[in-house]
C-alpha cells in the first residue's frame, strides 16, 4: 500500500520497443528490483532483444550483454568465472532468455550449466511461442494453441521446464507469473541469497500472439495461475516442492476462451486440456505433499 | 545521444552503449489514453442526505474518526441518529455485496459519531433573510442547519415542548437514547438557531403571523395524524393509534395496556410498538396482512422483534373489534393469501373464504400509517393524495413556502426527511439570492439520484484526480483484488436481557472492528494509492503526484495498453480516445 512510485529509481527506463501491453517488460521491471544495481544481464536472441533497444542505446540501466541464441547460460557461467576471479562474487549474473532460447535452442547450454552448477540465475520469460520472429510455435507452447506453425492447435504439451531443472538438482527452481508481483520478487529476493544455478519460469503473456487486447496482459495470466494452468510453486533442492500461492476453483475454459489462439477448440478439446491440467496440478499437488 | 569519442570523431569500438531508452517517444504509438478519474460510489448516490459515505470510510479506515464525522456533517447534521436507525439505502447499494456481504456503512457512522469533528460545523458569514422552520423533527432541522451555515438566521417553530419530532416522540429509546438524540441536536443549535417551542403554527399563531417579516418559511410538520383501521367497533375503549401510544411512553406518561396487545400493521411503527409493550409487561402479537418479505419495516428490527420472542400472525387482516361493556375484548380476524403485485410493486392480500377467527387481545394499537393535519396548513396550499404538494426543489404551491419530510410526498425515514431538509435549504438559497437552483445543484448532483453535495458547494471542488459525473457498476469492480472478509456483526444484549427495560439494544463496534469492517470498503471510484497501475506498467509510466490520491501519468511514453485501466481495483483510471 502507498508505494513511492517514482521511474527515475527503476534500473529500466521506459522508452523501450516491447509492444503495448508487453508482460515481458514488468517481469524484468521486478526481476532487477529484486537483484539491484549490481546485476549483469545476459540476452540470447529474444524478444528482448529488441526491446531493449539499438545500439548505441539500451533501456536497461545496468551491464548488458547479447549473445546468440544458444549461448545465454554459457556466456553466464563465462562471465560469472571472471567475476569469480576478479573477487566480484556480490555481482548477480542473470541470463534473460525467452522459450526459445530455454526450452529449445538454449537448452543444451542450460542443461550443462546446471550440471555445473554454475553459479547463474536463468529467467526465461515465457511467451510460449517465437513471438519476435512471427508467432512459430516452439515446445513451450500449450496443446490447442494455435500459432503460425500450428494453424489447427498444437497437438503435444508444453514440456515441463521445472521439472527437467529440478531433476539437475539445482537449489532453485520457480515459476512465477506477471499478475503476482509480491510473489516474483520474494521468489526472486530469495534466489539473490542462494548459490549455485537458480532456474525461474515466468509466464509473460504476450497480448500480440495470444490474441488478446493490449489491456488483458495482467488478468490473462493471473487466469492461468488461478486456473492451475500455470500454478506458482518453487522447487528447493531438486526435491522439496512449495506451492506458493493458491488457485482458485476456475475451469480451464475460463483462461482459454478469451485468448484468440485457442478459439478453434472444440468443447471435447478444451475437456481433454482441462484433464491434462487436473493430472498436473494432481501430481504437483503430491510433490508438495498436499495430497498422497 | 551519440558521443563522439577518439581523436577522430569516430564512435569507440565494442558494443558499448551511451544512453538508455527514454527520449524514445513511445507515446506516440498510442491512440487511447488513461485518465485518473473520480467517480461516485454507489453508496454516495444512494444517500438521500447526499453523505460522502465513500470519504468518511476511507477516513475513518485510517483510524482518523474526527475528520470522518467532520466529513458526515458537511452534509447531515445527525450522525449520532443515522448512525442507529437510519434505513441505510447506502448498504444496499453497496458494490461489496457481489463479493460477500455489504459494508456495514451505519455501524461504522456510529462509531465515529460518539468523537468530536475536527472541523467543527459553523455558521456562515451573516445575511439579511431570515428564515422560520416548522417542525423540529429530521426534516426541519437539517433545513436550519444547513441555512444557518448558508449564513441565514433561522428560528424553528415546534409546538411540543421538545426537539426532535420522531426522532424523540416516536422512536423507543432503546433504538435511539436520548443523550445521542441530544448531542446531535446540540450541536445543531449551537449554530445559533432560534426557538419557539409548545407553539403551533396554523392553531396558537397564524401563517400569516409567521410569514410577516420573514423571506421563507420551511414546512415540516410531519406525518402525526390517525389513520384508522376503518373496522366495526373501532372507536371503543382499548383501541389507540400507534404514533400515540409511543408519544406517551416517551415522554413519561403512563400508557394504559392490557395484558395481551395486538399491533395492527408491519412497518417501524408497528415494530416499535410491539416491542415496547412487550417491555411494559404485556405480551403483544402483531398482525400484518401480507407476509414477512413484505413487511416494510427495516429487517433488523423485525429480526430483533422475533427474537425477543414477540409474536406475528402474518397474512391476516383485522375484520371487526370485539367490544365488551366499551372496552376491546377480541379481534375477529381473516386469514390473506397473496395475489398479483399491486401499486407498490407488492403482492396484494386477498382475504381467503371462511378463515375467520378471533385473535385474543384486551388492547390493540394501530400502526397502519399516518397522515398529514392537513387542518393546520395554509389556507389554498396545494395538497395532493393527502400530503402537500411540493416541486422537485421543495417549493410548495405558495411563494415562499418550501415543504418537506413526512409531511411532504417523501418516503417516510429519517433519512429521507434529513436529505428533504437540505435540499430545502439549497432551493431556499437559491431563490433568495435570485439564482436558478438547477444552475446551482447541476455540478453539484451524486450520480443521477437527486442527492448533491453541501460541501462541493461551500468548499468548491477538491484538488486531485478529475471528477466523472458516472456512479460505479458492480462489474467495473477488479474482485482478484479484494479477499472474502464477512461482514462484522456489531454485539447485540440477549433478547432476555434487553426486554427487561428501554436500555440500547445496539452496543455498535468497538475500535478494533470499526476498523476492519472500514477496510472493507472497496473504494468505489476513487483512487486509494493501492499502487497496482504503477506496480503493472510496463513502460514505467505511473508516478506520484503532488496531490494525495492522485497519480501522474508520463504521457511521453504512455503507449496506451490500457493495463492501468483494467487492474485497477476501483475503477478510477478510464481509457480515453485521443485520436
Amino acid at each position: 500500500m502507498n508505494p513511492t512510485m517514482d521511474p527515475a529509481k527503476e534500473l529500466m527506463s521506459p522508452g523501450h520497443l516491447a509492444c503495448a501491453g508487453c508482460g515481458a517488460a514488468p517481469a524484468m521491471r521486478w526481476a532487477l528490483e529484486a537483484l539491484g544495481p549490481r546485476t549483469i544481464v545476459v540476452m540470447p536472441a529474444c524478444c528482448w532483444s529488441i526491446i531493449c533497444g539499438p545500439y548505441p542505446h539500451s533501456a536497461l540501466r545496468v551491464p548488458t550483454f547479447h549473445t546468440a541464441f544458444e549461448t545465454g547460460a554459457v556466456t553466464a557461467a563465462g562471465i560469472r568465472a571472471s567475476l569469480d576471479m576478479q573477487g566480484l562474487q556480490d555481482i548477480n549474473v542473470m541470463v534473460w532468455a525467452g522459450d526459445g532460447g530455454t526450452f529449445d535452442i538454449g537448452f543444451q547450454a542450460l542443461s550443462a550449466a546446471a550440471e555445473r552448477n554454475d553459479d547463474i540465475i536463468f529467467v526465461c520469460y515465457d511467451n510460449e511461442a517465437y513471438m519476435n520472429t512471427g508467432i512459430q510455435r516452439s515446445s513451450a507452447t500449450p496443446a490447442g494453441a494455435w500459432t503460425t506453425t500450428t494453424p489447427g492447435g498444437k497437438i503435444r504439451p508444453k514440456k515441463n521446464l521445472v521439472e527437467i531443472m529440478a531433476a539437475h538438482r539445482i537449489p532453485y527452481a520457480a515459476t512465477a507469473s506477471i499478475a503476482f508481483p509480491d510473489d516474483f520478487i520474494s521468489k526472486m529476493t530469495k534466489a539473490k541469497g542462494i548459490k549455485g544455478t537458480r532456474f525461474f519460469h515466468v509466464l509473460a503473456t504476450c497480448p500480440t500472439g495470444w490474441r488478446i487486447p493490449s489491456s488483458h496482459t495482467v488478468k490473462l495470466a493471473r487466469l492461468a495461475v488461478y486456473s492451475r494452468a500455470f500454478p506458482l510453486y518453487e522447487v528447493e533442492d531438486g526435491e522439496r516442492y512449495t506451492i506458493t500461492v493458491h488457485p482458485r476453483d476456475l475451469p480451464l475454459r475460463d483462461y482459454l476462451e478469451p485468448q484468440g489462439r485457442f478459439r478453434g477448440l472444440t468443447k471435447d478439446q478444451i475437456e481433454g486440456l482441462q484433464e491434462e491440467v487436473d493430472r498436473t496440478w494432481n501430481r504437483l499437488t503430491r510433490l508438495a505433499g498436499w495430497s498422497s | 545521444m551519440q558521443r563522439k569519442s577518439g581523436p577522430d570523431g569516430a564512435l569507440p569500438p565494442g558494443s558499448i552503449t551511451f544512453s538508455d531508452m527514454s527520449w524514445n517517444r513511445t507515446g506516440s504509438w498510442r491512440y487511447l489514453k488513461p485518465k485518473f478519474v473520480r467517480k461516485f460510489s454507489p453508496c454516495s448516490e444512494s444517500c438521500p442526505a447526499g453523505n460522502d459515505v465513500e470519504g468518511f470510510l476511507f477516513l475513518a479506515g485510517e483510524g482518523r474518526y474526527e475528520e470522518a464525522l467532520a466529513k458526515i456533517l458537511q452534509e447531515s447534521p445527525f450522525p449520532g441518529v443515522c448512525g442507529r436507525v437510519c434505513c441505510h439505502p447506502c448498504e444496499s447499494a453497496c458494490n461489496r455485496r457481489i463479493s460477500d456481504d455489504a459494508v456495514s456503512i451505519q455501524g461504522i457512522e456510529r462509531f465515529v459519531s460518539q468523537f468530536e469533528p475536527s472541523r467543527p460545523p459553523q455558521p456562515g458569514e451573516p445575511r439579511e433573510e431570515k428564515v422560520a422552520v416548522v417542525g423540529s423533527g429530521p426534516a426541519g432541522l437539517s433545513c436550519a442547519y444547513h441555512l444557518r451555515r448558508l449564513g441565514y438566521s433561522v428560528t424553528v417553530f415546534e409546538k411540543e415542548d421538545v426537539l426532535g419530532g420522531m426522532l424523540c416522540l416516536g422512536i423507543p429509546r432503546y433504538r435511539l437514547p436520548r443523550r445521542v438524540l441530544n448531542r446531535d441536536i446540540d450541536r445543531i443549535l449551537a449554530l445559533g438557531i432560534g426557538l419557539e417551542t409548545g407553539r403551533r403554527v396554523g392553531k396558537d399563531m397564524s401563517w400569516d403571523e409567521l410569514l410577516a417579516g420573514r423571506d421563507a418559511v420551511f414546512l415540516a410538520i410531519g406525518a402525526h395524524a390517525h389513520v384508522g383501521l376503518k373496522i366495526e367497533g373501532e372507536s371503543c375503549q382499548g383501541i389507540m393509534p400507534g404514533t400515540g401510544f409511543l408519544k406517551k411512553v416517551n415522554l413519561g406518561l403512563p400508557a394504559a395496556l392490557g395484558r395481551r396487545v395486538a399491533v395492527i400493521g408491519g412497518g417501524n411503527t408497528a415494530m416499535d410498538c410491539a416491542r415496547v409493550a412487550l417491555r411494559l409487561g404485556s405480551r403483544p402479537v402483531v398482525v400484518y396482512r401480507r407476509t414477512r418479505e413484505e413487511m416494510p419495516a427495516i429487517e433488523a428490527e423485525v429480526q430483533e422483534a422475533l427474537e425477543e420472542g414477540i409474536e406475528f400472525e402474518w397474512l391476516t387482516s383485522p375484520v371487526r373489534a370485539l367490544v365488551d361493556d366499551g372496552r376491546v375484548a377480541g379481534l375477529q380476524c381473516t386469514r390473506n393469501r397473496l395475489a398479483d403485485p399491486d401499486d407498490s410493486g407488492r403482492r396484494r392480500p386477498e382475504p381467503v373464504e371462511a378463515s375467520e377467527f378471533v385473535l385474543d387481545a384486551d388492547t390493540v394499537i394501530t400502526a397502519v400509517g399516518e397522515a398529514v393535519d392537513l387542518a393546520v396548513l395554509p389556507h389554498g396550499l396545494k395538497v395532493e393524495k393527502g400530503v402537500v404538494w411540493i416541486d422537485s426543489w421543495g417549493r410548495t404551491s405558495m411563494e415562499r413556502i418550501w415543504a418537506g419530510g413526512d409531511s411532504g410526498p417523501d418516503q417516510r425515514m429519517v433519512v429521507h426527511a434529513i436529505g428533504a431538509g437540505k435540499k430545502a435549504a439549497l432551493s431556499i438559497h437559491a431563490t433568495l439570492r435570485g439564482n436558478d437552483i438547477e444552475g446551482i445543484a447541476e455540478p453539484l448532483r451524486i450520480g443521477s439520484s437527486g442527492s448533491f453535495s453541501m460541501e462541493r458547494y461551500l468548499q468548491g471542488e477538491q484538488g486531485g484526480a478529475v471528477p466523472v459525473r458516472e456512479v460505479v457498476r458492480p462489474e467495473q469492480i477488479n474482485l482478484d483484488y479484494f479477499e472474502h472478509v464477512p461482514r462484522i456483526v456489531q454485539p447485540r444484549r440477549a433478547p432476555s436481557d434487553r426486554v427487561q427495560g428501554f436500555e440500547e439494544v445496539n452496543g455498535g463496534y468497538d475500535k478494533n472492528d470499526a476498523d476492519l469492517e472500514a477496510k472493507r470498503c472497496f473504494h468505489c471510484g476513487t483512487c486509494d494509492l493501492c499502487g497496482n497501475c504503477w506496480r503493472f506498467c510496463p513502460d514505467l509510466c505511473i508516478r506520484s503526484g503532488d496531490v494525495p490520491g492522485m497519480n501522474l501519468l508520463d504521457d511521453f511514453h504512455c503507449k496506451g495498453c490500457g493495463i492501468c485501466a483494467e487492474e485497477c481495483p476501483r475503477s478510477a483510471i478510464v481509457m480515453e480516445r485521443e485520436l
